[in-house]
């Protein structure tokens, strides 16, 4: 017979049941949701490491405390061989670092945490912060922009200038406005705008603009542990999973090292020529590095080794997703199976009826089976829809990642969907075009 | 237009063999109204529903319009039913989610003829019946005498050539049943083979002919006697 009509008749069969499709329809449309929001929180959550990994680029390697220890197969691990052990690393491991052969530039990194005060007496504010001792270099080497002012010169550096630049965060909050990223939200301070507002004011600028004219401490005082700092620069918001910039206070190493009494650095970033000379500045660097220890308690990382380990985490994303997919599929279609089995015994005098008026056994098969598959198909796009508004949602309220939609996913969806409705359509569907119809009509 | 040679039908329940038609032998022309009576459990249905091809024979013949039906597959089987027969129901078999139009439309959604003006078709009869203004109805919302005119009208949407009626007036009252004998004879009239089961023997008596279904076998009653024993 006509395709068109068997579709036809499906879609009135629905219609006609639409109490009971809604309640069948339920486990398609949670299934298609979650495969939707973890696709894209895998593929969002994917995209960010690989920014900030991006942070370091093909021609830098990265000098970290511990030792990545090596797996069975000579490989080293990042993700459960890094021994976690007091820094032992130096600004003099770094200075000689920087003697290899090839090498462009060479960051040391020292981190604590400290508290950060602006004004005096009644007007005096205090913030928590990260204090970060690095060289001239810092900016371009972790992409870290400034909103106003500059950067500390290697001049200041070597003379122990005390200047300071400040993240967006301790600048914003020194001035006591409220903090622009709800990453670093601190419980206390008053609920953020609504999305809808910040998408609307995103949208007309007013904010930024109107930001623009407000204070700003470039040129002013700040103190740290009682000691006076020029502030010369402001960061620009970099909200980041793990390693935004916004609270960090940056200055230059030797004053950090100074006023500190710290000796060891959190990581040393060494910046080859070329990537061709990556290797050899990677093996030269970890020789250098080792003159100044006994034991090898530092390591070695090339972006090559860092994106294994990250394409590891995507890979056990990945693999949870098809896991979740197949159960989320399995149970929605067993689930429309049943009601649709419960369906066809409960319109058994229905399928009489039709089979006395003319319809063949094909014709009965074909509209069961098309209201299986309407069914699951329609479901499978509410699911995807409600995905889709979860992830506007969330991309218009939460910064920390944005969740990326891949067309891959909807695919998946609409495919596995079409794909359930097919496979679990069949027995009903058979079960209904079987019927004798003398023995249905007397069905009670 | 009917022709059943020696018919036999028995149904199983338990291993064990319920011999309902013990060999019937009936001969229907064209444009004919036969009444069918028997008690209640002699085979009527079991009978009409042979002769609607919605059940097959265990032996003998039938032929409808000189058509070997005993012969034929399931296909074929349900095309000779949305061709040629229309069925009234004592239950009226309305399916009860549709609208009355869409109860009355569904002949006309199978099979292979291509009909045109559906539904001016259906809306016209729907009129005959006097229930044009109810189309849009479920039929849980409908009289019992109103539910049957809905499924008389769908039973002569395919123009058929046979209407086959299992006490259509069986869940009736008296009016509503004279309503619906009126409706059987005016479809008579318009040509059709009308065959009725009936408990009732003055519904029996509007036919042209009365047959007593009886220990399997199928008789003409000659006298109102006959049926009491
Ligand atoms: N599918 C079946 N399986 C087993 N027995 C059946 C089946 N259908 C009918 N019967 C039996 O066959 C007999 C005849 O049934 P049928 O419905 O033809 O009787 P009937 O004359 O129409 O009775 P009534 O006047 O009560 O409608 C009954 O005893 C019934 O129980
Ligand atoms: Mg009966």
């Amino acid at each position: 017979m006509k395709l068109l009509t068997g579709f036809k008749l499906a879609w009135l069969g629905l219609w006609a049941n639409r109490l009971r499709v809604l309640f069948a329809m339920f486990g398609v449309v949670i299934g298609m949701f979650s495969v939707i929001v973890l696709a894209s929180i895998s593929i969002g959550v994917k995209d960010t490491l690989l920014k900030q990994m991006g942070g370091l680029g093909a021609e830098q390697i990265l000098v970290i405390p511990g030792r990545v220890l090596d797996t069975m197969s000579g490989q080293k691990d990042l993700l459960s061989g890094l021994t976690s052990v007091p820094s032992t690393l130096t600004y003099e491991d770094a200075k000689e670092a920087e003697k290899v052969e090839n090498v462009r530039s060479v960051t040391p990194h020292l981190e604590t945490v400290t508290t950060i005060q602006s004004g005096e007496g009644k007007e005096a504010k205090k913030l928590q912060s990260v204090l970060v001792g690095t060289t001239d270099q810092y900016s371009r080497v972790q992409h870290a922009e400034l909103a106003e002012g500059r950067f500390f010169t290697k001049k200041e550096q070597e003379t122990k200038a005390k200047v300071v630049v400040l993240g967006s965060n301790i600048h914003d909050g020194l001035l006591g406005k409220e903090s622009t990223s709800e990453a670093t939200q601190t419980p206390g301070h008053p609920a953020p705008e609504p999305w809808w507002k910040r998408l609307f004011s995103a949208l007309t600028a007013q904010k930024a603009s109107a930001q623009k004219q407000e204070a700003s401490l470039v040129g002013k005082e700040v103190a740290i542990n009682n000691e006076k700092y020029k502030v010369i620069g402001v960061l620009s918001p970099n909200a980041a999973l793990g390693s935004s910039t916004d609270n960090n206070v940056v200055m230059p190493i030797n004053t950090a090292l100074q006023e500190t009494g710290m000796k060891n650095l959190n990581k040393i970033i060494v910046e080859a020529d070329s990537t061709e000379t990556i290797d050899q500045v990677d093996s030269d660097v970890f020789a250098a590095i080792k003159t100044h220890h006994k034991d090898i308690d530092y390591s070695v990382v090339k972006q090559e080794q860092m994106l294994e380990a990250l394409n590891k985490v995507t890979t056990i994303l990945q693999a949870m997703l098809a896991g979740i997919t197949v159960t989320a599929l399995i149970i929605s279609g067993t689930g429309i199976m049943n009601v649709m089995v419960m369906s066809v015994r409960e319109r058994t005098r229905e399928i009489g009826i039709r089979k006395a008026l003319g319809a063949t056994t094909f014709e009965v098969m074909l509209q069961f089976f098309f209201e299986t598959l309407l069914l699951c198909v329609l479901g499978g796009l509410i699911g995807l829809g409600i995905g889709y508004l979860f992830i506007e949602l969330w991309n218009h309220n939460i910064s920390v990642f944005s969740l990326v939609l891949p067309l891959w996913a909807v695919k998946l969806a609409l495919y596995s969907s079409l794909g359930v409705g097919t496979l679990f359509g069949i027995y009903p569907a058979l079960k209904a075009a079987r019927m004798n119809p003398s023995k249905a009509l007397r069905f009670e | 237009m009917i022709e059943l040679r020696n018919v036999q039908k028995l149904y199983r329940s338990g291993g064990e063999k319920l011999p309902i038609l013990r060999g019937v032998n009936l001969h229907v022309e064209k444009g004919e109204y036969v009444a069918i009576m028997g008690k209640s459990g002699s085979g009527k249905s079991t009978l009409l529903n042979l002769l609607g091809t919605l059940d097959v024979l265990d032996s003998g013949e039938y032929e409808l319009a000189g058509q070997a039906v005993h012969r034929m597959g399931k296909g074929k089987r349900a095309a000779l039913r949305n061709e040629k027969i229309g069925f009234v129901f004592q239950q009226f078999q309305l399916i009860p989610n549709m609208s009355v139009y869409q109860n009355v439309l569904l002949p006309l959604t199978y099979g292979q003829k291509r009909w045109s003006g559906k539904r001016a078709k259906v809306l016209h009869l729907l009129k005959e019946v006097g229930l044009f203004h109810k189309r849009n109805q479920k039929p849980s919302r409908l009289s019992g005498g109103e539910k049957q005119r809905v499924a008389i009208a769908r039973a002569l949407v395919n123009e058929p050539d046979l209407i086959l009626a299992d006490e259509p007036t069986g869940s009736l009252d008296e009016e509503t049943t004279e309503n619906v004998l009126q409706l059987m004879e005016q479809v008579h009239a318009d040509g059709a083979t009308v065959i009725m089961i009936t408990h009732d023997l003055e519904v029996a008596k509007r036919a042209e002919r009365i047959l007593l279904l009886k220990n399997g076998m199928l008789k003409e009653m000659a006298n109102e006697a006959a049926y009491g024993i």
